[in-house]
């Protein structure tokens, strides 16, 4: 066994361990330095991922794979990850807490990692519980916050009692396969679709997966998570733990699960609708721009879903590709609201919600470059041509139509017409309405993490050739069965 | 391969599950019942009153623990289960051909334990008022 092959995980495990450490022998003032400690830790992890792309194995006993899949997922979640931690550096300034922060959402990224990664149900649902333990502690980081708190509180409740449905479907799986393994339930699937058992499975792994990837009905508690979490881990949760979700899904049911396809496939298409629909539709009357961010997520995860219908490779990498995407938009978006929230609450302490749109008002000349990045964010989750959100929406909304699924894209397609509504909004507080408040100085780590973000938006959009086709090739992974 | 349910008898092999249920259901009532019929009743003002090992009762029943209580009984339970992995490990230690994997595997694990010790005692989670 080669242990270079996980030696991104390693890094970012080494990493979070020192920040810890090394955290409890610093004074506040000094831990500055753990942000720049833990970046560079996922910098290094992300080096090591790009170094070893194309490379194939199998590891720990067939229970951990290295493939495309993995490889392009582990990139997603280490981007998110580099965009939280320079976010970060400028978010715990001050705060006696910083190590834990930086910890926690290094403990986070591996569990993301290993469940991009996982070739078992049980390595997967470990991981998956990492990341979502990881996360429940950060979505309360600000402990006297009381949304804060109703955050942390709504999402650990709701997240413990999916991770509960999902083992026990994991159980019924492992009753009638007589494994765990996921190649080989695929293999012994026949047994799983003879047998009421399958429905079962599939609907209690559908009801696990729907609440981290916050499917509608499934998603009462991200609005209120995404709003109340602070900005930074917001972006952490929207961006990286729902993806988890979805890799997680495409494993079990496009690999494991591919003989009850009938069964889920109409599920998929039926959640899909609704919660597209009511993502927007529900978004466009948010006055919390943080709140109008999670209700637009909800919608983004309804046209990744339309992937679980169509089920042709080009559809599964549009899927796939739109992960990717989303990542940067989403991410960038929350962070951006992380800048425009510090300038807020450093003008006015008691501010009791800097996260209303009224605070992008003229934001156009107060931050300049807050606002030309979060206008790219916006755009490109509303699918602005010359952006990843435009290429994603194309390659997704195009391969359905061409697998016969017209309704559906056109339904997809009316939506993105509606979001456009809301994302317009902000643009329009941003730039076109009048304010007497004059200009503030940009906080440099979320202006490095913001270009970041935008360039990476930028360039799936110009340049987007190279990563489609690689992300069809992770596709391929899933429709020949894994390993 | 064959699953470990044999998915043709599924019903079937759920008529226990059925049995112990319905059991679970008619057994606390007859037992109620039973006590009911057969244990003597008191009425000395002795029998409502909290029991406290048999002694005369002090003070009142509702006093605040200090939050740190718990913190303890946490930090006490992690490792104590730190503990119960040991134990599978000493058991298959020799006579598999792993004994260097194994103490190196353990080895992490046990610093990694280590870490959350250090923790504990720098973040004073240790200290009773602080």
């Amino acid at each position: 066994m080669n242990l270079m092959l996980v030696a991104p995980e390693l890094t970012i495990a080494v990493t979070g361990l020192a920040v810890l450490l090394i955290g409890l022998f610093l004074p506040t003032d000094s831990k500055k330095i753990l942000g720049y400690l833990a970046s560079l830790g996922v910098l290094i992890a992300l080096a090591l991922t790009v170094s070893s792309l194309g490379t194939e194995a199998l590891l720990f006993y067939n229970t951990v794979s290295i493939d495309a899949l993995s490889q392009f997922f582990k990139i997603v979640f280490l981007v998110v990850a580099l965009l939280f931690t320079i976010a970060g550096i400028k978010y715990t300034e001050g705060n006696s807490n910083t190590e834990e922060f930086f910890t926690l959402g290094l403990f986070a990224t591996i569990g993301m990692m290993f469940v991009a990664s996982a070739n078992d149900l049980m390595v997967l649902f470990v991981a998956f519980e990492l990341a979502s333990l990881a996360t429940y502690a950060l979505a309360g980081f600000e402990k006297k916050n009381i949304k804060s708190l109703e955050a942390a509180m709504k999402y650990f409740i709701i997240g413990s009692l999916s991770a509960a449905l999902m083992l026990l479907g994991i159980s019924y799986v492992y009753g009638a396969t007589g494994t765990t393994s996921i190649p080989e339930i695929a293999a012994n699937s026949a047994t799983l679709a003879s047998s009421p058992i399958g429905i079962v499975a599939v609907v209690l792994l559908l009801a696990g997966f729907g609440f981290k990837i916050a499917l509608v009905p499934f998603h009462m508690w991200a609005p209120d998570t995404y709003q109340g979490s602070p900005s930074v881990v917001s972006a952490l949760l929207a961006a990286g733990s729902k993806k988890m979700g979805i890799v997680a899904a495409l494993k079990v049911f496009v690999v494991a699960l591919i003989a009850l396809k009938a069964d889920w496939q109409i599920a998929f298409a039926i959640l899909a609708v609704i919660t597209m629909t009511y993502g927007n539709v529900v978004a466009l009357k948010q006055t919390s721009v943080k709140r109008m961010l999670a209700y637009s997520s909800l919608a983004q995860a309804g046209y990744i879903t339309m992937a679980f219908v169509v089920l042709t490779p080009i559809a599964l990498g549009g899927g796939i590709f739109y992960a990717l995407s989303h990542g940067f938009m989403k991410a960038g978006a929350f962070i951006a609201t992380a800048a425009v929230t510090y300038m807020v609450l450093s003008e006015n302490k008691d501010s009791a919600d800097p996260d209303h749109i009224e605070n992008f008002r003229g934001l156009g000349k107060r931050m300049p470059i807050t606002a030309l990045c979060m206008t790219i964010f916006v755009f490109a989750l509303a699918g602005i041509p010359l952006t990843a959100g435009y290429m994603s929406k194309f390659v997704l909304f195009s391969s359905t139509i061409q697998s016969g699924f017209v309704w559906l894209a056109v339904i997809a397609i009316l939506n993105s017409a509606i979001s456009l509504g809301y994302y317009a909004k902000i643009v329009k507080y941003m730039y076109f309405l009048p304010t007497d408040s004059e200009k503030v100085s940009e906080p440099f780590p979320y202006t490095i993490a913001m270009i970041i973000a935008a360039v990476g938006v930028l360039a799936l959009g110009f340049w987007s050739e190279p990563f489609v086709h690689w992300a069809m090739e992770a596709a391929s992974v899933l429709l020949t069965g894994g390993m | 391969m064959s699953g470990i349910i044999d998915i043709s008898n599924i019903a079937n092999s759920y008529i226990p599950v059925a049995v112990i249920l319905i059991v679970a259901l008619v057994m606390p009532p007859i037992t109620m019942l039973i006590i009911k019929l057969v244990s003597p009743r008191s009425k000395a003002s002795a029998k409502y009153a909290t029991y406290e090992a048999g002694s005369v009762p002090v003070g009142n029943a509702r006093i605040q623990f200090n939050v740190e209580y718990y913190l303890y009984a946490i930090a006490f339970v992690l490792f104590d289960i730190e503990v119960l992995f040991l134990y599978p490990w000493t058991t298959i230690f020799k006579g598999h051909d792993i004994t260097s994997i194994a103490t190196a595997e353990m080895l992490v694990f046990i610093f990694v334990v280590l870490f959350g010790y250090v923790y504990l005692i720098k973040k004073e989670a240790l200290k009773w008022m602080k």
